[in-house]
């Protein structure tokens, strides 16, 4: 167990940065997403923790120790893979006893520790098989009790669950929220569903373009997306954005657009004129009101049940935004909606530079 | 309309077994005569009318190629030439291979096609420039030198070939090795190489018969009975001796055993890797 | 129990220059490493005689007579200029090269398609067909010319049964027929390589691509034209010019069955340039021969790969 230290880290090929200088701290036990679509520079990210790739600048430090200079084997780290990177020619017990056994661990140690994490991951029957041998699920879980037997210092997790089928997904995620909080050990994982970063992590780093967007708890990144890419990337459906402006009001501020109208508390200074800017509202704020109380008027474009919940696609003026209603919305299409949203959550960005703007 | 979509696929399948059997007849015909004729007294084979399956068998030209003609030299020399050939190939031309697959590096991509290029190269062009640098050193008519004269065309064709198969087994399988404590080369070593194993086999047995069959430049380098192989052997008997036929054909049939013995056992590893060599490249 | 973790020892480091070894290999310089002893090799047996060969170019060198030696210039490259061997084998070596290609192209393409329907049995046809382009050229050479012999060959002798000939024909004695001949040959011992990188290819185009064409209605034919040729194109491409440089630059074949002759019929450039270096030692004249070979199929290669590029970006995705 340690924390990890990432200061100012940089990398290129050649002419091509693909970090701009990543700064971050993760305390002893903590789970740090790294989240951001494909290229964003996640993967290289942990590439360097691991010592599989060169920096070009920064340093790296484990538990307070710099370890740049320190080969990946002399890191006291373990991964797990998205392909799994089960050597083919070994048994599924000497794969995972293959961290002890390069560190000189005698037989019978290495034999009891193989044994105890093939318990825990529950794959004591699979010790003797080949990885050919084995399914999807069952090689997962074999590449996490390579990880886990070595007891590291810290776990690196490269999209672990990416090329699992849904249902199996679901269920390894929980699997690796309960082994974190049974070991407790520092994990750095890399993914680009939204939902692992969510579920998992006591912190995520979104990122783009080999730019930090935001380090923050899942909730915050959630409620208070630091700028539109970060709010578009997370949530499902995506963020609802309506380009309008703000006028000042005797109550505060108020958001226009066409078809909407919302008042919006000020927390800090007075809106003293007008300004554009983009609206972001989550579309379970949304709900329907009657027409005298609703801020938001729209005609009904398509209607989707999904069982738990109505996914509702409504035209405001020039803008589509979806709503999460209730299971047994009755509206159709070409109909008029009227909706209203809380106040409290809905989020405001500069339309030009695309950053969360506080009122 | 189904009796003849039926028909029309019989037709089909009859052509394809045609064309394939005449294409076999082709490339395995010649070999079958020259093994008949190996067979033959050599009154059979210059006879006024065509004695297509003999009507004796002799194996009187298999025992007068090997006991008359300093035979068993030539195939001596040309395997130690290939062993040689194969050794300087295998030792040096791995690690290139392996550094091409996995490392990139500035300059990776030129140098690559640097060795691609260098096939082009005109065999006589380097053959005038080595006969003049090996006399000066005196590896003209060294078993050594012919070796090493081999690797300028074959390390290259090996370093491709074997890269192919290196490419083919998964980079994170050594990260995985690193981090679980292995070195750089103890990965290599332990993990990438048994999963190349077959590839490795395959391109050097590829490089091994070019070996054993190259003509030219044995021709050139060689000059006496120390280094001469046996292409160049035999193809001077034909000229120094007026070689009977059947001798001759014996001759042949015992020096394509090695090639087609090797070739049985690879084939497959090897198609393998000459075709996606030769897709990327 | 971490800390003392790090001060066993590691299965390697038995022994010590091994461990050695393991720890430089985590180094950045590693990569070079593992390129220096094939580089050195190459830049040895390669890059150093290809430069003085084209030196020697500029030189005479006539083992037989050694007094002759020094500078001489452009001498051998004008000398060239007037020689008409060189002409009639710079002609015979595009009509020899051409003429093999096409044959070994065709061939090939017929045997990748006939193989790729994958009837029951045809993996040993496969491997048969392969057989002859991992032949030796010696054997090859000497096979072919008693097959074609103009006394006992039985190539002759089918012929004659069947009544294509009147009588037996010395294929490579006569100058109407001995570039011909070798051209069979050749494209016996090469053909297969054609094959074998056809049918990768073919086995590369997905099966829906055809299945869509046959709902669309095309016919064999069209399916030949609009799907297979196309997605061929950059393996045929490929392989040609592979095959190109091979031909122009082996003489093996042809200095095994006719030795040029009769007369220079079959006299191309590589083997000219072999013979002047191997009979006459004139090694000045030779690799200017070569030189000069050499620099034309870059020139071609060039050429056609600027002109392959052109056109694959049409079936390219």
């Amino acid at each position: 167990m340690a924390t990890l230290s990432i200061r100012d880290v940089r990398k290129s090929y050649g002419s091509v940065q693909v970090l701009h200088g990543v700064d971050i701290e993760l305390e002893d036990g903590g789970f740090l997403v790294l989240l951001g679509p494909s290229g964003c520079g996640k993967s290289t990210l942990l590439n360097i923790i691991a010592g599989l790739d060169d920096t070009s600048g920064g340093d790296i430090l484990i538990g307070g120790r710099s370890v740049l200079d320190l080969a990946p084997k002399d890191r006291n780290i373990a991964m797990v893979f998205q392909s799994y990177a089960l050597y083919p020619t070994m048994s599924v017990a000497r794969n995972i006893g293959f961290g002890l056994e390069m560190r000189g661990v005698g037989a019978d140690q290495r034999k009891r520790a193989v044994e105890d994490a093939a318990r825990m991951l529950q794959i004591s029957h699979l010790l003797d098989r080949r990885p050919a041998n084995l399914s999807g699920g069952q090689r997962q879980r074999v590449a996490m009790g390579r990880a886990i037997v070595r007891d590291p210092e810290l776990f690196l997790f490269d999209e672990p669950l990416s090329n699992l089928d849904a249902k199996l997904r679901v269920e390894m995620r929980t699997e690796i929220k309960r082994l974190h909080e049974r070991l407790g050990t520092s994990i750095v994982y890399v993914t680009h569903d939204q939902i692992e970063a969510m579920t998992l992590g006591t912190k995520v780093a979104v990122m783009k373009g080999g730019y930090i967007q935001q380090l923050d708890d899942p909730r915050t990144i959630y409620e208070r997306p630091a700028n539109m890419f970060v709010a578009s990337f997370i949530g499902s459906p995506a963020m609802n954005f309506l380009a309008g402006r703000l006028v000042p009001d005797s109550e505060g501020v108020q958001f226009q657009a066409s078809g909407v109208s919302i008042v919006l508390p000020t927390r800090n200074r007075p809106v003293d004129s007008e300004r554009p800017v983009v609206l972001g509202i989550r579309p379970e704020e949304l709900r329907t009101v009657p027409r005298n109380r609703a801020s938001i008027m729209g005609e009904i474009d398509v209607v989707e049940p999904t069982g738990p919940e109505t996914m509702v696609t409504v035209q405001v003026g020039e803008h589509a935004i979806i709503a999460r209603l209730p299971p047994r919305f009755a509206g159709r299409r070409k109909e008029p909606i009227c909706l209203a949203v809380d106040p409290a959550s809905v989020n405001l960005f500069d339309p030009d530079s695309g950053r969360r703007i506080d009122i | 309309m189904i009796e003849s979509k039926r028909q029309r696929r019989m037709i089909a399948n009859i052509a394809t077994y045609i064309v394939l059997a005449s294409l076999t007849v082709f490339c395995i015909g010649p070999m079958i005569w020259m093994f008949l004729t190996s067979l033959k007294y050599e009154a059979d084979i210059v006879t006024q009318t065509m004695q297509y399956l003999p009507s004796r068998v002799t194996f009187d030209n298999y025992v007068a190629i090997w006991t008359q003609s300093g035979f068993p030299r030539l195939i001596g020399n040309s395997l130690v030439v290939t062993f040689l050939t194969v050794t300087v190939c295998v030792v040096t031309g791995t690690l290139a291979a392996y550094a091409f697959s996995r490392f990139a590096f500035r300059g990776r991509d030129q140098l690559m096609l640097g060795y691609l290029v260098v096939r082009m190269f005109p065999a006589v062009m380097m053959i005038i420039p080595l006969y003049v640098v090996m006399r000066g050193v005196g590896l003209v008519d060294s078993r050594f030198g012919l070796a090493l004269a081999y690797t300028s065309f074959l390390l290259p064709l090996f370093v491709w070939m074997l890269k192919g198969f290196f490419d083919s087994a998964p980079k994170e399988l050594e990260s995985a090795a690193r981090i679980d404590g292995s070195t750089r080369l103890g990965a290599m070593v332990r993990i990438v190489m048994p999963l190349a194993r077959n590839g490795l086999v395959a391109s050097s047995v590829f490089i091994a018969i070019a070996a054993w069959n190259e003509f030219l430049f044995a021709l050139m380098l060689t000059t006496g009975q120390g280094s001469r192989t046996w292409p160049v052997g035999l193809q001077l008997m034909v000229g120094e001796f007026q070689l009977p036929w059947g001798v001759l054909a014996a001759g042949g049939i015992l020096s394509i055993i090695p090639v087609i013995v090797l070739f049985a056992i690879v084939q497959r590893t090897m198609v393998q890797g000459l075709t996606a060599g030769a897709i990327k490249g | 129990m971490l800390s003392h973790r790090r001060f066993m020892t590691t299965a390697s480091s038995r022994y010590l220059p091994l461990r050695a070894l393991g720890e430089l290999s985590e180094t950045r310089y590693w990569m070079y490493l593992l390129l220096l002893p094939s580089l050195a090799l190459i830049l040895l047996v390669i890059a150093y005689p290809t430069l003085y060969g084209m030196a020697i170019s500029f030189r005479e060198m006539r083992l037989t007579r050694p007094g002759l030696d020094g500078w001489v210039g452009f001498k051998h490259y004008v000398a060239m200029w007037s020689d008409p061997v060189f002409w009639i084998a710079l002609k015979n070596t595009v009509v020899w090269v051409a003429a093999a290609v096409a044959l070994e192209l065709s061939l090939g393409l017929l045997a990748a398609t006939a193989l790729n329907r994958d009837l029951p049995g045809t993996k040993i046809f496969a491997v048969l067909i392969l057989l002859p382009y991992f032949l030796p050229n010696v054997v090859a050479g000497h096979m072919w010319a008693l097959l074609l012999d103009p006394r006992l060959g039985v190539i002759n002798d089918l012929l004659v049964r069947i009544g294509v000939l009147q009588s037996y024909k010395a294929w490579f004695a006569d100058p109407n027929t001995a570039l011909a001949a070798t051209i069979l040959v050749e494209a016996w011992h090469g053909f297969p390589f054609f094959a074998l990188l056809l049918l990768a290819g073919l086995k590369g185009i997905p099966e829906d691509l055809y299945k869509a064409a046959a709902v669309d209605g095309a016919g064999l034919a069209a399916q030949l034209r609009l799907i297979t040729l196309p997605m061929l194109k950059t393996v045929i491409a490929a392989a040609v010019i592979l095959r190109v440089i091979g031909l122009v630059n082996s003489p093996d074949l042809l200095l095994i069955l006719t030795g040029g002759g009769p007369g220079d019929a079959t006299q191309v450039l590589s083997l000219y340039a072999f013979q002047t270096a191997y009979k006459e030692f004139n090694f000045g004249y030779a690799s200017a021969l070569s030189v000069v070979m050499f620099v034309t199929l870059m020139i071609f290669a060039a050429g056609y790969i600027r002109i392959s590029r052109i056109t694959k970006g049409q079936g390219d995705d």
